[in-house]
C-alpha cells in the first residue's frame, strides 16, 4: 500500500514546523529520511502516522488517513517512535504480542496465527532467544530491537520507524535495516525510516528525502542524493563519498566552511 | 419546683455559639450587690446551674456561654438575662471576679492558668449523680455565701428525692441510654441513677459499662431491651453520629423512645431539677407496664 | 502463576475471609446459629445481627476493598507508575471532602445520598487535577507530590468543614473520615454504592486493552488502534466512581490499592490488564482482613479499619520508595 502525502503543514505550540511537505513511500521500497536536528523528521512521521494534527493530505492506497477509524489505522500504520518506553516488566514475548492488539477482538487471547507473526518478528530482530526475559532487564539496544518486533508483528501495510537503528551496535544496525528491507521487499511494505547514519541510509535504503527546516531539501535515489554539495547544504558538512561493490560510502570529515 | 444544684453532665460538649452574646461579656456586667456577697464567674455549664440556683442575681459576673442552650442548661430561660463567657483566661482577668467556678475536666489549663495567678478557682467534680446532688448545692452555697438558701434547697430535694425513688426489682424493665456513635450511659452517670431512681434496670451498667462508652450494636439487638432510649438528631446540622440511630438494626428493636420524653436539659447537669427526668421516666415505665409492654 | 489458579485461590481467599467476618463479632453468636440466622431465619436477634449489622459489614469489606484494588492496578497501568494509588494521589481524601462538604452542610438535608453525590465529585476532581498534573511523561516524584499537597489540602478543609458545623458531634468524625472505617454500616450503604462501584469496575475493565497498549508510552498506544481520550475519560470515570462511592460509606481507606497490586503483579503475567480482577480481589481479601483485625487486635475497643491499613501500608510505601530510588525508575 502506498502512502502519499500532499502539501503537509503542522504547526506545534503555534510554531510551523513543516511548510508544505510532499513524500510519497512506495510499496515494496525503504525510503530513508535524513536532515540534521530540529528540521522536522519525527514531526513528519507522527503527521504520518495520525498522532498529530495537520493540514494538506496523507493518503493511504485509495483512502484518506482522516477517514480511517483509530482500529483501522492500527491494521494499516505501524509506528515505532524515537521514545522506547517499556513500562512494566513484561517477558519480550508478551510485549512483542502487544503488537497484535489491532487485530484481536476485545476480550481474545493470542491466536495461533498472532503467536506464529511474533515468533517470525522476533527471529527478524534477532531477539527470539530473549522471549522469556523480562524486557525491562534487557539493554537498550536489545530493547530497541524488540520494540522493533513489536512493530513488525503489527504486520501492517506501512512501517514508519523514527531512528530505530540509534544506539545499536554495527551488526545489530545492519540487522534492522536488513529486516526492514526484508518486509518491503517480501511483503510489499512501504516503509519509511528516519536515520542520521549516512552509510546507512545510502546503503539500504532504496530512496532518501532531506529534509531541512521544515521542507523536503532532497529527494532521489541515494546517488543522487548523497552529493557532497546537498549534505553541505543540508548538514554544514563536508564529506568522504566513495563507492565499493554494494553501494555508497560517507565519512563526515568536517564542517563545511571551515578550512 | 426545686432549683438547682451540682456540675457538669454527661452531655456532649456544645461548641459556643452565640459569638453576638459575648461580645458584651466585657461591658453588661450587672450592678454589683451592694452587699460583700463575693461576685461569680462560672466557666462551666453545670456551675451555671448551681449558680443560677443559689445566686443573688447581683453576684452573677457571667456564666459559660452553654447556660444559653435550652438542651443541656436547664434553667437557660433565667440565663438569658445575664453576660455570657467562653472560659477564656483573659475574661475573668478583665471581669476580676472573686471566686471562679468550674468542672474539674473542662477546660483544665484555664484552671491551672488562674490559680497561678491567684483567682480563687473552686471545681466541681465532673461525675454526678442524682446521690451528689445535696452535697454539691451545699458547697456552692457555701462557696457563694448563701449556706441558708442552700440548706433550704437541699433538704426538700433529699425528701422529694426519697418520696420518688423506686429502685428496680430484679425483673423490673431493662432499659438502655443509646446515643450518637453508639455510646451508652454506664454506671456512675447521671442518667445512670435517674434510670434506677424510676424504677428502671440500667442494661449499660448490668453489662459492666461504666461511664460514656461504645457499646456494640451487635450486643444491643441481641439483648433486645425493654426500653432503648435514643438521642434526638442535632436540628438543621446533619452528623454520622446522628445518622447511626437510623440503623434498621436498631429500628427493629421495641420500646424505642427519644430522649427528650423527659424536660429538656433536666439530666445534662445533676441538680435538684433532674428530678423532672426521674419523674417522666417512672411515669413511662408506669405506662408501660399498664400496656403491657415492659 | 496461571491465570485461572490465581484468580481461584485469590477468590477461594476472599470467600473464607468474607465468613470470617460474617462469623466475628461482640454477640458472639456460635457460627450455625448465625449462619441460619442469615439464610433460614430462626431467632430474631440472630437473624438481624446477621443481615443487617454483619451481612452489610462483610460486603462493604468485599466491594470496598475490591474497589480499591482495581483503581489502584488501573491508576498504576495507565500512568505507568508503579506509586500511583487512590489513596496516596489524594482521591480518597478529595472525595472524603467532597462527602463532607455536602452531607454537614446540610445542602441536601440528612439525605445519605448527599454522600455518593459529594464523593464523586470530590473523586472526580481529584483524578481531574492529577492527570492533569501526570500529563505526558511525569517523575514518580511530581505525582506523589501533587498527592501529598491534594490530601493534605483535602484533609485540612475536611477538618474545616466539620469543625464549621454546629452539630456537636461533626468535629468527632474527621477520623472517620481521614482514616476509614466500616463500622455499624447497614445495607442502605450497600445499596448506595454497589450500583456506582459497578459502574466503576466496568469502566475500568473496559479500559483494559488500552492500559496494555499503554505499556509502550501513549504515542505507540495511539498507534495501536487506542482512543487514548475516551481511555483517559473511562478510567478518569471508572476510578472516580469505584473510589468515591467506597469513601462516601467507610471514609477514606488508604494503600489498599498500592499494596495490592504490587503482591499480585509477581504472579501474573505482569500485563496491566491481567492485574485488574486479581488486585480486585486481593483488595477485597486485604480490606476483609484488615476489617476483621480491626475488631480483634484490641478486646472491646475497635479500631478504625484505615489505621490498619496504613500501618501495613505506609511502612510497605517506604519500602516500594527506597527501592524505587535504587533503581532509580
Amino acid at each position: 500500500m502506498r502512502i502519499v502525502a500532499k502539501s503537509l503543514k503542522t504547526k506545534l505550540s503555534g510554531r510551523t514546523v513543516l511548510h508544505g511537505i510532499d513524500i510519497e513511500v512506495a510499496p515494496g521500497s525503504v525510503v530513508g529520511l535524513l536532515g540534521p536536528n530540529g528540521a522536522g523528521k519525527s514531526t513528519l512521521l507522527r503527521a504520518l502516522a495520525g498522532q498529530i494534527s495537520s493540514e494538506g493530505v496523507v493518503g493511504l492506497g485509495e483512502r484518506s488517513l482522516a477517514s480511517l477509524s483509530l482500529a483501522e489505522r492500527g491494521r494499516l500504520i505501524a509506528y515505532l517512535p524515537q521514545e522506547r518506553t517499556i513500562g512494566w516488566p513484561l517477558s519480550v514475548e508478551k510485549l512483542v504480542g502487544l503488537g497484535r492488539l489491532p487485530w484481536r477482538a476485545f476480550g481474545k487471547g493470542l491466536s495461533a496465527g498472532d503467536i506464529a507473526f511474533c515468533r517470525a518478528a522476533m527471529e527478524e530482530m534477532d531477539v527470539a532467544h530473549l522471549a522469556d526475559r523480562p524486557a525491562t532487564e534487557l539493554s537498550g539496544g536489545e530493547q530497541a530491537r524488540v520494540l522493533a518486533a513489536r512493530a513488525i508483528a503489527q504486520d501492517t501495510p506501512v512501517l514508519l520507524a523514527d531512528e530505530p537503528a540509534s544506539g545499536l551496535d554495527p551488526a545489530h544496525q545492519m540487522t534492522m535495516m536488513a529486516a526492514l528491507r526484508r518486509l518491503a521487499a517480501g511483503k510489499r511494505r512501504a516503509v519509511l525510516v528516519s536515520l542520521h547514519d549516512l552509510t546507512l541510509a545510502a546503503r539500504w535504503c532504496d530512496r532518501i528525502v532531506m529534509l531541512k527546516d521544515g521542507a523536503v531539501a532532497a529527494e532521489g535515489t541515494p546517488a543522487e542524493t548523497m552529493t557532497a554539495e546537498t549534505l553541505r547544504a543540508v548538514f554544514g558538512i563536508t564529506a568522504w563519498i566513495d563507492r565499493d561493490d554494494c553501494g555508497l560510502v560517507l565519512a563526515p570529515t568536517g564542517l563545511a566552511g571551515t578550512p | 419546683m426545686v432549683r438547682a444544684v451540682d456540675r457538669c453532665g454527661f452531655g456532649p460538649r456544645r461548641r459556643p455559639a452565640r459569638f453576638a452574646a459575648l461580645l458584651f461579656t466585657l461591658l453588661a456586667a450587672p450592678a454589683a450587690a451592694e452587699s460583700t456577697l463575693p461576685r461569680v464567674m462560672s466557666l462551666n455549664v453545670c456551675t451555671d446551674q448551681l449558680v443560677l440556683a443559689l445566686a443573688e442575681p447581683g453576684q452573677i459576673l457571667s456564666l459559660s456561654a452553654l447556660a444559653d442552650d435550652p438542651d443541656l442548661s436547664f434553667h437557660s430561660a433565667i440565663a438569658a438575662a445575664y453576660p455570657k463567657n467562653r472560659g477564656l483566661a483573659e475574661e475573668v482577668f478583665l471581669a476580676r471576679p472573686d471566686i471562679v467556678v468550674t468542672g474539674t475536666y473542662s477546660l483544665h489549663n484555664t484552671t491551672q492558668l488562674l490559680r497561678h495567678i491567684g483567682t480563687r478557682v473552686e471545681t466541681f467534680d465532673y461525675a454526678q449523680t442524682l446521690e451528689s446532688v445535696p452535697g454539691a448545692v451545699r458547697r456552692m452555697g457555701a462557696i457563694l455565701g448563701r449556706e441558708a438558701r442552700a440548706e433550704t434547697i437541699a433538704e426538700a430535694y433529699e425528701a422529694e428525692l426519697a418520696a420518688l425513688s423506686s429502685p428496680p426489682a430484679a425483673d423490673a424493665a431493662a432499659a438502655i441510654i443509646y446515643e450518637q456513635n453508639g455510646v451508652v450511659l454506664g454506671s456512675g452517670t447521671l442518667a445512670d441513677s435517674v434510670l434506677k431512681a424510676a424504677g428502671f434496670r440500667n442494661l449499660a451498667a448490668e453489662r459492666g459499662y461504666e461511664g460514656m462508652v461504645p457499646y456494640p450494636l451487635e450486643l444491643l439487638v441481641r439483648d433486645r431491651p425493654d426500653l432503648v432510649l435514643l438521642a434526638s438528631p442535632f436540628p438543621g446540622a446533619p452528623s454520622l453520629a446522628d445518622q447511626l440511630v437510623e440503623h434498621p438494626a436498631i429500628a427493629s428493636l421495641k420500646s424505642l423512645r427519644r430522649k427528650g420524653i423527659a424536660p429538656r436539659g433536666s439530666w445534662s447537669c445533676a441538680g435538684p431539677f433532674t428530678l423532672e427526668a426521674v419523674r417522666a421516666l417512672k411515669a413511662l415505665r408506669e405506662e408501660m407496664a399498664a400496656g403491657g409492654e415492659g | 502463576m496461571n491465570a485461572l489458579r490465581l484468580s481461584g485461590l485469590l477468590i477461594l481467599l476472599v470467600l473464607m475471609l468474607f465468613i470470617g467476618s460474617l462469623l466475628i463479632g461482640p454477640a458472639a453468636l456460635d457460627p450455625i446459629a448465625g449462619m441460619k440466622g442469615l439464610f433460614a431465619g430462626g431467632e430474631e436477634a440472630a437473624i438481624i445481627i446477621m443481615r443487617e449489622v454483619r451481612l452489610p459489614r462483610a460486603l462493604l469489606g468485599l466491594i470496598v476493598g475490591f474497589s480499591l484494588g482495581i483503581a489502584g492496578a488501573a491508576l498504576q497501568g495507565f500512568l505507568r507508575n508503579p506509586l500511583a494509588e487512590p489513596g496516596l494521589i489524594g482521591v480518597s481524601a478529595t472525595a472524603s471532602l467532597g462527602a463532607v462538604a455536602i452531607f454537614y452542610s446540610g445542602l441536601a438535608g440528612s439525605s445519605m445520598l448527599a454522600l455518593p453525590a459529594g464523593a464523586l465529585a470530590g473523586a472526580l476532581v481529584a483524578v481531574l487535577i492529577i492527570l492533569a498534573i501526570a500529563a505526558g511523561n511525569t517523575t514518580t516524584l511530581t505525582l506523589i507530590l501533587a498527592g501529598v499537597a491534594l490530601s493534605s489540602l483535602s484533609g485540612a478543609l475536611t477538618s474545616l468543614a466539620l469543625n464549621l458545623s454546629p452539630n456537636p458531634f461533626a468535629s468527632y468524625e474527621i477520623i472517620f473520615w481521614l482514616l476509614g472505617s466500616m463500622k455499624d454500616r447497614s445495607m442502605v450503604h450497600v445499596w448506595l454504592s454497589l450500583p456506582l462501584m459497578a459502574a466503576g469496575w466496568a469502566l475500568i475493565l473496559a479500559s483494559s486493552r488500552a492500559l496494555d497498549a499503554l505499556t509502550f508510552g501513549e504515542a505507540t498506544a495511539a498507534s495501536l488502534g487506542t482512543n487514548l481520550p475516551r481511555a483517559r475519560l473511562s478510567i478518569v470515570c471508572g476510578v472516580a466512581l469505584a473510589v468515591g462511592a467506597g469513601t462516601a460509606v467507610t471514609g477514606a481507606i488508604g494503600f489498599i490499592g498500592l499494596v495490592v497490586p504490587h503482591l499480585i503483579r509477581p504472579l501474573t503475567d505482569r500485563m496491566p490488564s491481567s492485574l485488574l480482577m486479581p488486585s480486585g480481589l486481593g483488595g477485597a481479601a486485604l480490606l476483609l482482613a484488615a476489617d476483621i483485625a480491626a475488631r480483634i487486635v484490641v478486646p472491646s475497643r475497635e479500631l478504625n479499619v484505615g489505621v490498619l491499613t496504613a500501618l501495613i501500608g505506609a511502612p510497605f510505601f517506604l519500602w516500594l520508595v527506597a527501592r524505587t530510588r535504587r533503581e532509580a525508575i
